[in-house]
């Protein structure tokens, strides 16, 4: 650990804790693009008010926070309310602290793998190597992406309960990356009983902790399930009642509320014909589950927590970001209160910004494989003295 | 508090009824006309039937009462019904309070009670309910369901008697429908004698469309004594309460008359009606207007120290000789009085309510309902709200201001709760209910709010006119007067008009409709639904492709093709490129042999992850192939 680390960490608080102060933090806690039904504030706020007043919280379709954080944070949201956002900061700090605790954790693991591996590498392949500099840069650049990257900033100001995702979420890589079994797993079940989608994490714990043997996958498969089924009885118990069950998962499996947000399923589902309705919910959820899950973990499965923690943006798709977030904005502003466009406008640039989120994605992957690619056979592939152009077929 | 008080009123209800011998059924009709501010003039028919059918069997054999609601009592564990049909707003404060509450739109609440009765055998019956009192009177009460019903916790009691048992109400309304002759021939089609005479005869559609407010109201209850069901009483009330504006009429001076209202005198009384008789009301607005013919009758009724005077017109005395002919009633005004009739001020109120719709936008918004009060003592005021499912209601944001009532801005002072239900609501599935008592003190006005947000709904769910708006019904205010000034609605376990004469009582319980409220939601475009399918499809479809083929195909290096950057000429070479490549192909099988033995060992291989032998790759040729060739290859 060394001091740039703390001014990093420093410096993002206190960039957030500026914002925190502006007119821009209630502002972007309205947001459709950073509060959506399952994360905003103000039904957090909601969801503890009701539970404090005695009314089931799930039996309307407001609320979609998991019962025990909403009790959890009952105290804070009640009695000290001004200190929410700090609240939210630290733990966003936190978040980063994990971050860099891993990233060090995994760079380290990687060094050891490739010194293991290094007379297998091609000759001119330095640069695509971990030098001993990359030790201390690359978890820095994964902080500073993390701390400095405006849709987490904007999401800590707006105080969503993306924040407290993230927390989790980076917890879990952290244990993965120790590996530390059972809080791994524990904090899996509750994230998974909490908002349904992390479940496909269980792929990489899977790939870390089975170390190649299927009965030990199996027992550990069996231990997330029971995990998930202590939380869902711990969750039961703060309200005597089954109702959370419907209202978080089933309220994400079924996406019952339209509201529009920055992806795309508000705007196909509402424009959707009834009776089409359930093929195209069952086709989307399994697209975002176990479509990609199984391929990815099969080809990935030598370093399963990579593709989520590299984080190096091309230039086209920040450009990307930047121009469908600023356009989403003015888009949605020309609907909702001008009247003078409508839903496709803004329809247009979600379909934009995930199409750039795409772009993102495979190209990580594809760099990713072009690296191990590169490393094996070296960087320069020379066909007939042309430099030879490198496809996946 | 009230409930208790409630009980045992209505045991004088039954007692009321105890002239009324076995299987004795008697019919009444009632017309009260009362001049109001501003030159209007308030109508309000009443027609009453009351059967005392004993026992639930006797219920087969109807006379006077409609079969409709006889076959009610049997096939539905209801007890009491309201159903009212209104179009207009009724102004409390310049017409003061009405005889009976209606909401614009169609409003319909039930209560329900009997042995054994579940709430879902209620919700059931509530939509049978509906369903046939739709065709009854040709209204769209069929659209009353589960998804805009609530069980009203405190704020609508029971006139039904026994009410002490387990009971179940539901309560509806339906701010969009517009009331118009389809519901009134229906409606005067329950009278016994239909509007052939009588005072439903006044009744005709081109006046009665032409008012300013005009509202049916349909009640029916039961009334049985307590240990013995059956010894019971049905009483069938219905209403139409009209309010004309004689500027309309466009007359040279403020005299007005039945004929002139209805377009038509009175033929006669209905021959089945014990009671038929015409209340005018004499003193306030209506002092300075002189009768033709003179009344015989005058009443003086002080209710709650207010006085009221009426003229009564008999109908039995007036049609007692027989004869042909028109019964018409007119008012006329002193000719001096035509240059101020609008300088009469009615006296306010003691309670007034209003409600608005804050922010811009089609995201959010608040919902605000302003009560006043502007009695000099406290008073409690209980308010329900009905929020529909398509608007989300944030229960955390409710707050009541309050202000002095001669203050415009609201400060920071808030008022307590002393009662608050609330059940939230579920997308298309159940509507936010709420309710909450407060004590509103004296001279006050209290500002309820509550912060909202608009959904977005499927493109289906929209409504033929979507950008008209969706309706929010209006909110209802209770509240308990000391005394009874400009309260005119009968006591509870009164069946008649007459029945509020007098009716002095330590407190008269009133009840109050705000404004319903339209919200713009945001529309989706409903003209691209296959547009939105296939975007949406092929941004999905683009996830899938590359990472499917990260995860299923292998690296191999290609030969960086010739191809030129230029669009045109790529076309070109295109066009060219089958015999090129043809001739390429010629000469790489014979110069890379090797090449493509590498690849296809490869693919035999069908790992997931590029070839990399176990010896390292120094001694292995990289993979090599040229992605044409290749293709031509397959071919």
């Amino acid at each position: 650990m060394d001091s740039k680390f703390f001014k990093l960490l420093l410096l993002g608080g206190a960039v957030r804790f500026y914002f925190c102060r502006t007119p821009l933090a209630p502002m972007i806690g309205n947001r459709v693009e950073f509060a959506t039904p399952l994360n905003s504030h103000k039904r957090m706020q909601e969801g503890i008010f009701l539970l404090q007043s005695g009314i089931d919280p799930y039996q309307g379709d407001l609320v979609h926070e998991s019962p025990l954080i909403l009790s959890a944070l009952s105290g804070l949201f009640q009695k000290y309310p001004n200190f929410l956002p700090i609240f939210y900061i630290i733990l966003d700090i936190c978040t980063a602290a994990l971050l860099y605790a891993m990233s060090l954790r995994f760079v380290k693991q990687k060094q050891d793998q490739q010194d293991v591996e290094r007379k297998q590498y091609a000759k001119d392949t330095e640069e695509l190597q971990f030098g001993p500099l990359d030790k201390l840069d690359i978890p820095e650049l994964v902080i500073v992406a993390y701390l400095f990257n405006p849709l987490t900033v904007m999401s800590c100001i707006g105080m969503t309960s993306t924040v407290i995702s993230n927390l989790f979420l980076a917890f879990f890589f952290y244990c993965l990356v120790k590996g530390m079994l059972i809080p791994c797993l524990l904090v899996l079940a509750f994230e998974t009983v909490r908002s349904f989608y992390p479940i496909v994490l269980i792929a990489p714990l899977l790939l870390v902790f089975s170390r190649n043997s299927v009965r030990r996958g199996v027992a550990i498969a069996v231990l997330f399930i029971v995990g998930c089924l202590i939380v869902a009885v711990a969750n039961y118990f703060v309200l005597n009642s089954w109702n959370f069950l419907d209202g978080t998962l089933g309220f994400i499996f079924y996406f019952r509320d339209l509201q529009p947000n920055i992806g795309l399923f508000w705007y196909f589902f509402t424009e959707m014909f009834e009776h089409f309705r359930t093929m195209f919910l069952i086709t989307f959820q399994l697209n975002a589950t176990v479509l990609y899950l199984v391929p990815l973990s099969i080809k990935l499965r030598k370093e399963p927590p990579t593709a989520s923690n590299v984080m190096v943006h091309g230039f086209v798709v920040f450009t990307f970001f930047l121009v469908t977030l600023s356009m989403m904005g003015a888009l949605w502003h020309l609907w909702i209160y001008a009247g003078s466009a409508n839903a496709n406008f803004y329809f247009g640039a979600t379909l934009a910004f995930s199409t750039g989120q795409i772009f993102l994605i495979t190209d990580l992957l594809f760099a990713h494989v072009k690296r191990e690619f590169c490393l094996f056979n070296g960087q320069k592939i020379l066909i007939d003295g042309e430099e030879a152009r490198i496809v996946l077929k | 508090m009230y409930p208790v008080a409630f009980v045992l009123l209505l045991l004088v209800a039954f007692n009321a009824g105890a002239n009324l011998g076995r299987d004795d059924e008697r019919f009444h009709e009632e017309l009260v006309v009362r001049p109001l501010s501003g030159d209007h003039v308030n109508t309000y028919f009443q027609f009453t039937t009351r059967w005392h059918y004993g026992e639930k069997d006797n219920l087969y054999h109807t006379q006077l009462t409609p079969r409709v609601i006889a076959e009610l009592l049997q096939q539905f564990a209801v007890k009491e019904l309201h159903i009212g049909l209104t179009q207009g707003l009724w102004r409390y404060e310049t017409w003061g309070y009405p005889i009976v509450e209606a909401t614009s739109g169609a409003e319909m609440w039930a209560w329900f009670s009997g042995a054994n009765l579940t709430n879902r055998d209620v919700d059931s019956q509530w939509k049978a309910l509906a369903n046939v009192f739709s065709g009854v009177l040709c209204a769209s009460l069929n659209f009353v369901d589960n998804t805009n019903s609530i069980a009203p916790r405190h704020l609508i009691r029971p006139q039904f008697m026994p009410a002490n048992g387990q009971r179940f109400v539901r309560y509806a309304t339906l701010p969009r429908e517009i009331v118009c002759t389809e519901n009134l021939t229906p409606w005067k089609k329950l009278l016994p004698c239909g509007s052939a005479s009588g005072f439903a005869s006044l009744l005709n559609s081109g006046h009665v469309h032409n008012t300013k407010y005009h509202s049916l109201g349909l009640k029916v209850r039961v009334l049985c004594e307590d240990h013995d069901e059956d010894n019971c009483i049905v009483e069938l009330t219905q209403t139409a309460n009209l309010v004309y504006d004689l500027r309309l009429f466009e007359l040279s001076n403020n005299d007005f008359s039945l004929r002139r209202l209805f377009g038509m005198g009175l033929n006669g009384y209905c021959e089945l009606a014990e009671s038929s008789k015409i209340y005018v009301q004499r003193n306030e607005l209506g002092e300075r207007y002189q009768l033709v013919p003179e009344p015989v009758h005058e009443v003086k009724t002080t209710r709650g120290g207010h006085s009221v005077v009426y003229s009564v017109y008999d109908m039995h005395e007036q049609f007692k000789e027989a004869g042909e002919r028109l019964f018409n009633v007119a008012w006329l005004a002193p000719k001096s009085a035509n240059r101020r009739r609008n300088l009469a001020k009615p006296s306010l109120p003691p309670v007034t309510v209003h409600r608005y719709l804050l922010g811009h936008g089609q995201e959010r918004g608040r919902i605000v309902t302003e009560v006043t009060n502007s009695h000099y003592d406290a008073l409690p005021i209980m308010l329900q709200e009905v929020i529909p499912w398509y608007v989300h209601a944030y229960l955390h944001t409710l707050s009541i201001r309050r202000k002095p009532q001669r203050v415009n801005e609201y400060g920071r002072q808030r008022l307590p709760f002393k009662l608050l239900h609330y059940t939230p609501g579920k997308q298309r599935e159940l509507p936010s209910h709420l309710e909450i008592g407060f004590m509103l003190p004296g001279q006050t006005s209290a500002l309820i709010s509550i912060d909202v947000d608009y959904l977005l709904l499927k493109w289906l769910e929209y409504p033929p006119d979507a950008n008209h708006g969706h309706y929010i019904g209006s909110a209802i205010v209770s509240s308990q007067l000391p005394m009874g000034r400009n309260y005119s609605a009968l006591p509870p376990e009164g069946h008649l008009f007459e029945h509020s004469f007098n009716a002095t009582r330590p407190s008269y319980v009133l009840s109050l409709h705000t404004e319903a409220l339209i919200v713009s939601l945001p529309t989706p475009d409903f003209s691209m639904p296959y547009n939105v399918i296939c975007l949406a499809c092929t941004v999905v479809a683009l996830a899938f492709g590359p990472i499917h083929s990260v995860a299923t195909k292998m690296i191999i290096v290609g030969r960086q093709t010739s191809a030129p950057k230029n669009f045109v000429k790529k076309i070109f070479n295109q066009i060219f490129r089958r015999g090129k490549a043809a001739e390429e192909a010629a000469a790489e099988g014979e110069g890379l042999p090797a090449a493509g033995a590498a690849a296809s060992d490869a693919t035999g291989v069908a790992s997931a992850r590029p070839a990399i032998s176990p010896g390292g790759p120094s001694g292995d040729q990289p993979l090599l192939e040229d992605l044409d060739e290749e293709e031509e290859e397959q071919d």
